[in-house]
C-alpha cells in the first residue's frame, strides 16, 4: 500500500491560485472555504524585497491532531495514508479545527450563494451544492483528501494536475525511486511547523 | 527585517462556547464549594443548599449550549467514543458523571434531608467525595479542552486548565453569594456574608495573580504574544473582565468583609448581589475574550513569514453584484 505525499517546489511556484480554483472545482466546495490556499510571504526592506508564494493544503499528517481530538471517530486515517472525516459520524464541534495547526479544515453552516441575497442559485451553484452535500455536506468538518477518488482512478490530486509551472508532485512516499521521494532527498525537503511534531506528509522544497 | 504576518484569528468558537466553558465553571465550583460544606459539617448550612441547587442546572444548560453549537447535534450521542485520545469525549464522560453525582447529592440532601441521621451522613459523605473529584475534573477540563488545542499557541499553555480551575472557584463562589441574598438573604445573618466577601475577595486576588501569570507566559513566544496583545486591547477584557468584573467585585467585597461597620443588613445583600453578578459577567467574558483572542500559528518557510488568508463566512460584497436596476 502507497503512503501518499506531496512535494511543492516553492522556486517553481508563483502564487497564480489555480491550485485553488482546480480544487474548487473539483471538490465542488463552498464560498469561502478554500482546501487548496495560496498565502503570500515577503522579506527584506524597499527596495530590496521579495515575494513568495506558499501553496497550503491539509498536510495528510503522519500523526494528525485532528484525528486524536475528534470525540466521535469521524476522522479516520486510511491505509494510504489520506485522512478523511466520514461525514455521517462527524457532530460538527469544530474541536479539530482548534487542533490543526494548519488551517486546513472548514465547516460551513449553510451552503450560501456567490451572489449578493435575494438571488436564487444558479444552475451550476444547485449542481455544485448537491455534489457538495454528497461529499462533505453542511455542520460537519471537511478537509482536503487529496482527491482520493480521482486517485483511485489512477489520476493525481486536480491542483497536481492543473498546476501550469508544475510545482507540485504527488507520490508514494515509501517508495525510494519515486519522483517525490528523489525531490526530498536530493532538495531537503522540509515540513510546515516541524515543532508541533504532527509529522506532514506535504513538504517543501525551498526557494534556494 | 521581516514584515509583521498575523495567524489569523479562529472564528469557529464563540459566545455559545464561551457560555457552556463559564456554565460548566460554575456550576462544578459552586457544587465544590458547597460539597465540601457538606462534607466538613455543614457550617454554612444556606450555602450548602444553594451550592448543591446550582451544580447540576447550570451543566445541564452548559451542555445545552454546546448542543446548540455543534453543526450536527444527532450525531451527539456519539461524542463520548474516543475518550483514550479526545479531550472532548472525555469531558463528556467526565461532565455526565458529575450532573449524575450532583442531581444524587441534591436529591439525597434536600428532597430527602437524609443528613439528619449518622447513616445518611456517611452516604452524602461518600456521595460529596466522589462528586468533588469529578467537579474538580469538570472545572479542569473546560481549561484543558483549550489547553490540547494544537492549533492555537495561545491556549495551549498549562496554565489556563489552572485560570480556568480558580475562574470556576471563584465564578461558583459568586453565584452561591448571590442564590443566598436572593432566596437566603433575611435568614441568612450579615456576618455569614461578611465571611463570604472575605473568601470572595483572596479567591479574587488568586484569579487576579493567575491571569497576570497566563499572560506573563504567554508573552514568551511570539504567536501567544500577538493573542496576548489582541486581548490586552480588547475592551471587553480589559473593562468589562478586568475592571469591572475583577476589580470592582474585589474592592466591594473587601468593603464589606473590613468596613461598612455600621451598614444595614440591606445594604450589604445589595452590595454583596452587586458584586457577585459584576464577577459572574466578568467570568463569561473571560473565556468569551481568550476564546476570539486565539489565533493559528503564523507559517514560517525559508526565511519567509506567511500571512493566512481570510475565510470570509459571507461573500465578499460586490462579486457578482449585478448593477441597480
Amino acid at each position: 500500500m502507497p503512503r501518499y505525499g506531496m512535494a511543492i517546489d516553492l522556486k517553481r511556484c508563483y502564487g497564480c491560485y489555480a491550485c485553488s480554483m482546480a480544487c474548487k472545482t473539483a471538490n465542488h466546495t463552498p464560498p469561502g472555504v478554500f482546501w487548496a490556499r495560496i498565502l503570500k510571504g515577503e522579506v527584506g526592506t524597499f527596495p530590496n524585497t521579495t515575494r513568495q508564494a506558499l501553496p497550503v493544503l491539509c498536510m495528510q499528517c503522519e500523526e494528525p491532531s485532528c484525528l486524536e481530538v475528534c470525540p466521535t471517530g469521524a476522522t479516520i486515517k486510511l491505509d494510504n495514508g489520506i485522512v478523511i472525516v466520514e461525514k455521517d459520524k462527524c457532530m460538527g464541534c469544530k474541536y479539530c479545527m482548534m487542533a490543526c495547526p494548519y488551517g486546513a479544515r472548514y465547516s460551513v453552516e449553510s451552503w450560501e450563494s456567490y451572489f449578493p441575497e435575494g438571488l436564487p442559485l444558479s444552475p451550476y451553484e444547485e449542481f455544485t451544492k448537491k455534489a457538495w452535500e454528497e461529499k462533505s455536506g453542511v455542520g460537519v468538518a471537511t478537509k482536503c483528501d487529496f482527491c482520493r477518488e480521482k486517485i483511485a482512478d489512477g489520476k493525481e490530486p486536480a491542483c497536481v494536475e492543473t498546476c501550469p509551472a508544475k510545482a507540485r508532485t504527488f507520490g508514494d512516499l515509501d517508495d525510494p525511486t519515486s519522483e517525490i521521494s528523489v525531490l526530498i532527498k536530493h532538495h531537503r525537503g522540509e515540513v510546515l511547523l516541524p515543532e508541533v511534531g504532527n509529522k506532514p506528509k506535504v513538504y517543501y522544497l525551498a526557494p534556494r | 527585517m521581516n514584515p509583521k504576518a498575523n495567524g489569523q484569528l479562529q472564528k469557529e468558537w464563540g459566545w455559545l462556547i464561551a457560555a457552556y466553558l463559564f456554565l460548566g465553571g460554575v456550576g462544578a465550583g459552586a457544587y465544590t464549594i458547597a460539597a465540601i460544606n457538606s462534607f466538613m459539617g455543614e457550617s454554612l448550612e444556606p450555602s450548602t443548599v444553594v451550592g448543591l441547587w446550582i451544580g447540576f442546572p447550570a451543566l445541564l444548560i452548559g451542555s445545552l449550549f454546546l448542543i446548540a453549537d455543534l453543526g450536527t447535534p444527532k450525531n451527539a450521542v456519539l461524542a463520548g467514543m474516543k475518550p483514550g485520545s479526545s479531550w472532548i469525549a472525555r469531558g463528556t464522560w467526565i461532565i455526565s458523571t458529575f450532573m449524575v453525582l450532583s442531581l444524587i447529592h441534591l436529591i439525597l440532601h434536600v428532597f430527602m434531608g437524609i443528613g439528619e441521621t449518622a447513616g445518611g451522613r456517611t452516604i452524602l459523605s461518600v456521595v460529596a467525595v466522589a462528586g468533588i473529584a469529578f467537579a474538580v475534573g469538570t472545572m479542569a477540563y473546560t481549561g484543558i479542552l483549550l489547553g490540547a488545542s494544537k492549533g492555537i499557541p495561545f491556549w495551549r499553555s498549562g496554565v489556563v486548565p489552572v485560570v480556568f480551575v480558580i475562574s470556576a472557584v471563584v465564578t461558583g463562589h459568586f453565584t452561591i453569594a448571590l442564590g443566598m441574598v436572593l432566596w437566603g438573604g433575611g435568614a441568612v445573618a450579615a456576618e455569614s456574608f461578611r465571611l463570604m466577601a472575605a473568601e470572595a475577595a483572596a479567591l479574587v486576588v488568586i484569579e487576579v495573580l493567575a491571569i497576570f501569570f497566563f499572560l506573563h507566559e504567554a508573552y514568551k513566544l511570539p504567536d501567544p504574544r500577538e493573542s496576548a496583545e489582541r486581548i490586552l486591547k480588547n475592551r471587553m477584557f480589559v473593562i468589562g473582565y478586568f475592571a469591572l468584573g475583577l476589580g470592582l467585585p474585589l474592592v466591594l467585597m473587601l468593603l464589606v468583609s473590613l468596613g461598612m461597620a455600621d451598614a444595614g443588613k440591606s445594604t450589604i445583600l445589595g452590595v454583596v448581589a452587586v458584586g457577585s453578578i459584576l464577577g459572574l459577567v466578568g467570568g463569561l467574558i473571560l473565556r468569551q475574550a481568550v476564546l476570539i483572542s486565539g489565533a493559528l500559528p503564523t507559517l514560517n518557510m525559508a526565511g519567509f513569514e506567511f500571512r493566512r488568508i481570510a475565510r470570509p463566512k459571507e461573500p465578499k460584497a460586490g462579486i457578482g453584484l449585478l448593477p441597480p436596476s
